[in-house]
């Protein structure tokens, strides 16, 4: 278990408890996942129950509480990317990577994940690579955009 | 104390209290899952709703939330609380079709089945929470937890492993209004299970006088930990409920008169 790491993160925070969803945040990034261990010493150092962690770890789709992928690939099925064709941008990613929706490639390269609305409506359909949005996809683009990775 | 109506009726009931309280004091039955005096309402379950009109804009209305208010009129029976109330049931009753509280309550309520497909995850768990707030707000072991979302809503433990917070008390499965939560005691062993997940799984310590097992080590250092010293002297007297009662007695009123 990598303490020191927990540890350091804990301490960006001067409150420990209200900034719990700020805290795996951080922890998400660090670990591209919420890893078990690390979580339960969270809960010991910040006093806030497992459960709770668990219950918030669970709700929000930024957190995963398996291990992810190097990049993060997320398609758009927001109600503007989906009628412009995202399903097809979707089938795609699924057919190249060989995964489905919430998985992760064996070498561990990608994770795909399907989001509702990035909020780029007016550059549907879109897909986020890491924090990068790219627009008007078709299923050639994004094959490309895959290969440059 | 504030004036309203209820069913027709003009009443006379304290401000602070909600409906529901209100009409139980009249002696209306309204029915709840997840409404228990005990515990602050979660207004989840929906079935304790009413029609109001008057003082607040007229709608239906959760009774175990909304407040009375002066002037009020409250329908716990209109036709537009049976519809609705019929609806909740119908759900309800897809989502634990073999929960016989929930059956029964329903057929008291004139509902005897659903027009909607039943669950194929069938848990018998109406999400009505009172299992995760009673071992949060109450016992204060924070052994359960809701996870994930939508229809995937669970109640389950962290990581939905055996708990390492839960203490044995069986609070959550006495509480469970559809007797998902399930609690058996069985060869000196108690277990805490939901269709999904074991909560908690304990050897028992035998009482020192009957030798029956009664409580889990971990119960009994927590209430040791959570009581003043007098509990604690009793705790440690190790001795079942009835022995305990027994012994308390004989102390009280000296062995010759038993």
């Amino acid at each position: 278990m990598e303490k020191e790491k927990i540890d350091h993160i804990i301490s960006k925070f001067p409150e420990t408890k209200g900034n719990l969803i700020g805290i795996l945040h951080e922890i998400q990034n660090e670990f591209r996942y919420l890893p078990e261990e690390e979580l339960r010493y969270l809960s010991r150092e910040i006093e806030v129950p497992m459960t709770q962690i668990y219950s918030i770890a669970n709700f929000y789709n930024r957190f995963s509480l398996t291990p992810t992928g190097e990049h993060e690939l997320c398609v758009c099925l927001g109600t503007a990317c989906h009628v412009k064709g995202g399903q097809n941008v979707l089938n795609q990613v699924k057919k190249d990577l060989k995964i489905n929706e919430e998985e992760t490639t064996e070498d561990m390269k990608f994770t795909l994940k399907v989001v509702r609305c990035l909020g780029a409506c007016s550059l549907a359909p879109a897909v986020m690579m890491d924090d990068e949005t790219h627009s008007n996809m078709t299923p050639d683009l994004v094959k490309e955009l895959i290969k440059s990775f | 104390m504030i004036q309203m109506t209820l069913n027709d009726k003009e009443i006379e009931a304290s401000e602070n209290s909600t409906i529901l309280e209100v009409a139980r004091k009249n002696g209306i039955d309204i029915p709840t899952l997840c409404y228990h005096e005990a515990l602050e309402p979660f207004g989840v379950c929906r079935l304790c709703i009413v029609e109001v009109g008057g003082a607040l804009r007229k709608g239906i209305r959760i009774s175990c939330i909304q407040n009375v208010v002066d002037g009020l009129i409250v329908d716990t029976e209109s036709e537009r609380v049976k519809r609705n109330r019929r609806f909740l049931f119908e759900l309800l009753l897809a989502r634990s079709p073999d929960s016989k509280e929930l059956i029964d309550l329903a057929a008291k309520h004139g509902v005897f089945e659903s027009r909607f497909y039943e669950a194929d995850s069938d848990d018998n768990c109406v999400r009505c929470g009172l299992c995760v707030r009673v071992c949060r707000d109450k016992i204060g072991a924070y052994a359960l937890c809701f996870a994930h979302r939508g229809y995937d809503r669970m109640v389950t433990t962290d990581f939905e492993l055996l708990s390492e917070y839960c203490i044995g008390c069986g609070t959550c499965a006495q509480i469970c209004p559809t007797g998902a939560i399930k609690m058996k005691d069985e060869e000196g062993e108690r277990i805490i299970y939901t269709k999904s997940v074991v909560i908690g799984k304990f050897e028992l310590e035998t009482c020192g006088k009957c030798g029956m097992p009664y409580a889990s080590r971990k119960y009994l250092d927590f209430v040791k930990r959570n009581s003043d010293d007098a509990m604690a002297v009793s705790v440690e007297r190790n001795l079942c409920p009835t022995c305990a009662r027994r012994t308390g007695a004989i102390n009280l009123v000296g062995q010759m008169t038993l």
